[in-house]
């Protein structure tokens, strides 16, 4: 079960003669992150699994409204929206600092300062969801999209936010070399563009709100720029990490990566109007949204290519490697998900796509195929390094991986065929209304198939990294490889 | 450290662009209308809601009615919204639309629920697709305050004075669901009537034959099922079937669910607007479209 010196499954070393060195400085600053970035995860995985639980709900609920209608706080439209905010601020952003604060610190060659500033700031991240959630179910949703939480839990989470993020952008302050990566790149820039999203958002909103359809407007910019400047960028810069770092091999281009990341700054956060298109708008407005989402494709074709380049050759180690292939996995969805995002939005095709869950497809390729699947691949990294453990078992790790792959990939097939048979029927007045919604039942159905695929892929998560947490991992040098290193040869299928 | 610079301002400026861009220049487009209204300052439209229409809003928003209705219809070169008729009601059936929405259609809106999806059909005319003026029932002065009804706790607040516009209360806010209009042959209320919308809202799969797909939850929690004290409550709910109380008991709605039910009566967009076209040959009540809209291309933005 030793790694073979082709395959450098082990983490490259920099520089042989000062190889014991960076090995120590590494497991220092390691140590310094283990804290905050283990209750980051931890806290992430309880609402990862509440989230799941909620999506099921939901989607149940949908083809089979009677079930459990009679309660308010059980009602589907108020765990639709607690659903999604669970995800999006309890499990996603979550993972991604703490996944972001590990990098920063590794990337920066330095020690995480004041963790437990960062642990106080976590708690207060956990209340201001919690508080948020309690809302929705009691009936104070504020009915915006990503946006829902009562603004009192807006204000804690912002406080978290500034204990969290400052000791991270300090250590760039801190850092050692000149050497910037392109990772820090992006997970500065989310940083800095998180607070002033979410501060616009709620100012705009609730402060001095905007009149009239503005309102949904900010609404949709915010959520548009949420997924792609916090939640997606923290996503690129982890795959940008991961990737050259367990194929042991340096990024194909850097002038590709610059390309990439300035692109995605400026198209994508232009994103996000063709949510409303054709609706009580300026033309323009909604007409340079879907210009946009058509420039996107720059971005992608460079970030594509440049790991596609980096990868060259080294495709067989997905077979060994977990967090090489969620990684990959999440890769190569980025690039789907951003094609689907530009087929959809196109007016002749939003005509049938737009009001049906082709748009819930969308969101779901990107936060899930996308964003969770890069998390899911940088925890399987990180994990093992904080807690000094090895994962006990590669199947459930490979049982993880299909779950969650097929799942996500039935859920995006369901939805996005159910999309258009329900706009066709939608799109032809000479149907009754409720044909396009009878019409779209069998697949609302297959999609529950699809979330109890996903539920089992968190649980046996969930299951392995509770073990890891209690110091039940492997006691190993050698990382847990998903197939015997031995049986590397002609069946290699990924 | 070389281009560390050059990273702040590029962060800080793409992000601008986009604040700016998208919200910021549309904002001072779209941002400040004001209502429509002729030369004599009559015939002011839009108008804020009432006060309990207002709350029948947030309502509509906490319980998540915005995931499945949308409130906004599409110009008819986009998709069919205005060639839509409604399932339900006397035929003709009502249409969904004789225009497209606009901005100014959503000023007093707040939180405004243009919606993104549609499980269930539009609702922006919604209260126009109910009786018209003379079958609607009277309002009931009693109704509002039914014996034991949390309507007593909660009365609705007086609508506040913030808007240039006198506040509408819809014809049939808070009509008595068990008053005069005769009901269908099939037992149901008039379509879209008050009396229709509390018992959709009590069961929605109840309403007709070929509503038995309708996927939309019941919202039973805002109805109580109370002993009936002397006289039948002038609300109480007319239910049949499986869904009836027993006897001696009756079903009424709750304040919010009277407040949900005005809102959606006063949902109606079907006064023109100079900057829309309204649909050809479907010439709206008592105002043919202003000759400047003709001039006007449908797909151009809304002018100030």
């Amino acid at each position: 079960m030793t790694p073979t010196a082709d395959i450098p499954l082990k983490e490259p070393v920099i520089s042989a003669a000062a190889g014991d060195a960076e090995q120590l400085e590494r497991a220092r600053i390691d140590a310094s992150t283990r804290v905050p970035v283990l209750m980051f995860y931890a806290s992430a995985m309880v609402w990862l699994l509440i989230g799941t639980l909620l999506a099921g709900f939901v989607s149940f609920k949908l083809h089979s409204p009677d079930w459990l209608s009679d309660v308010s706080f059980l009602t589907w439209g108020r765990l639709r929206p607690v659903h999604m905010n669970v995800m999006i601020y309890g499990w996603a952003s979550m993972a991604a600092m703490g996944t972001a604060i590990w990098l920063m610190a590794r990337l920066c060659r330095t020690t995480l300062r004041h963790p437990l500033l960062i642990v106080a700031g976590i708690w207060f991240w956990n209340i201001g969801v919690l508080a948020g959630v309690t809302g929705i179910l009691m009936g104070y949703s504020t009915g915006y999209d990503w946006l829902e939480f009562p603004p009192y839990a807006a204000v804690i989470l912002f406080v978290a936010y500034a204990l969290i993020i400052s000791w991270a952008v300090l250590m760039f302050r801190f850092r050692r070399g000149d050497q910037i990566y392109i990772t820090q790149w992006y997970l500065l820039a989310a940083f800095l563009w998180f607070p002033w999203l979410y501060a616009a958002a709620q100012a705009m909103l609730f402060v001095v709100p905007v009149q009239g359809v503005m309102q949904a407007a900010v609404g949709w910019w915010y959520a548009n720029n949420l997924l792609f400047l916090w939640l997606g960028a923290i996503a690129l810069g982890t795959a940008y990490y991961m990737i050259p770092k367990v194929i042991g091999r340096p990024v194909y281009s850097y002038h590709l990566a610059t390309i990439g990341f300035w692109t995605y700054a400026l198209f994508s956060s232009w994103t996000g109007m063709q949510r409303l298109v054709d609706g009580p708008f300026p033309a323009w407005m909604i007409t340079a949204s879907i210009a946009a989402t058509i420039l996107t494709i720059i971005p992608v074709a460079t970030v594509g290519l440049n790991h596609h380049m980096t990868m060259q050759g080294y495709f067989p180690v997905m077979r060994y490697s977990p967090t090489l292939r969620f990684t990959v996995f999440g890769a190569m969805s980025y690039t789907v998900f951003s094609i689907v995002g530009i087929l959809i939005s196109l007016r002749s095709t939003a005509r049938y796509l737009h009001f049906t869950e082709a748009s819930t497809a969308y969101t779901h390729l990107g936060l899930y195929a996308f964003f969770t699947m890069i998390m899911f691949g940088s925890m399987y990294y990180i994990v093992p390094r904080l807690v000094g453990r090895e994962w006990r078992y590669a199947t459930l790790i490979k049982l993880h991986f299909w779950a969650s792959a097929y799942g996500i990939g039935l859920m995006t097939l369901m939805l996005l065929v159910g999309g258009f048979v329900q706009g066709a029927s939608q799109n032809d007045p000479s149907l009754p209304f409720i044909e396009s919604a009878g019409s779209v039942l069998p697949y609302l159905r297959g999609r529950t198939l699809a979330a109890l695929l996903l539920t089992a892929s968190h649980f046996i998560f969930a299951f392995h990294f509770g073990l890891m947490l209690f110091g039940l991992g492997r006691t190993s040098t050698v990382p847990t490889f998903l197939n015997p290193i031995e049986a590397e040869g002609s069946e290699a299928h990924l | 450290m070389k281009g560390l610079v050059s990273l702040f301002i590029g962060v800080f400026g793409t992000f601008a662009f986009s604040w700016v861009g998208l919200t910021v220049i549309p904002n001072l487009q779209i941002g400040a209308l004001n209502p429509q209204m002729d030369e004599e300052g009559t015939d002011i439209y839009p108008a804020p809601k009432s006060g309990m229409a207002d709350r029948g809003r947030r309502i509509y928003a906490a319980n998540g009615c915005i995931y499945c209705h949308s409130q906004q219809i599409r110009p008819d070169y986009a998709a069919a919204d205005i060639d839509r008729v409604r399932d339900a009601g006397p035929s003709p059936r009502p249409k969904w639309a004789e225009r497209r929405s606009a901005p100014r259609d959503y000023i007093f809106e707040r939180p405004v629920v243009l919606g993104q999806e549609r499980m269930g059909p539009d609702l922006a005319n919604v209260g126009k697709a109910g009786p018209t003026e003379e079958e609607k029932p009277a309002v009931a002065p009693a109704a509002n305050a039914p014996a034991g009804s949390p309507a007593n706790v909660a009365l609705p607040k007086p609508a506040s004075g913030n808007a240039p516009p006198a506040p509408v209360q819809p014809a049939a806010a808070n009509p008595s669901p068990a008053a005069s209009a005769s009901p269908n042959p099939n037992g149901l209320p008039p379509a879209y009537s008050a009396a229709w919308h509390h018992r959709h809202l009590y069961s929605p799969r109840s309403m007709s034959p070929d509503n038995r797909d309708s996927t939309m939850p019941a919202y039973k929690f805002l109805y109580e099922k109370q002993p009936i004290s002397g006289e039948r409550s002038a609300d109480a709910l007319q239910l049949t079937g499986p869904e009836a109380p027993p006897p001696g008991w009756e079903v009424v709605p709750t304040y919010d669910a009277k407040c949900l039910v005005a809102y959606l009566m006063s949902l109606d967009q079907s006064h023109p607007l100079k900057e829309v076209k309204t649909a050809a040959g479907a010439a709206p009540p008592a105002a043919s479209p202003p000759a400047a809209s003709a001039a006007s291309p449908p797909a151009a933005p809304p002018k100030k």
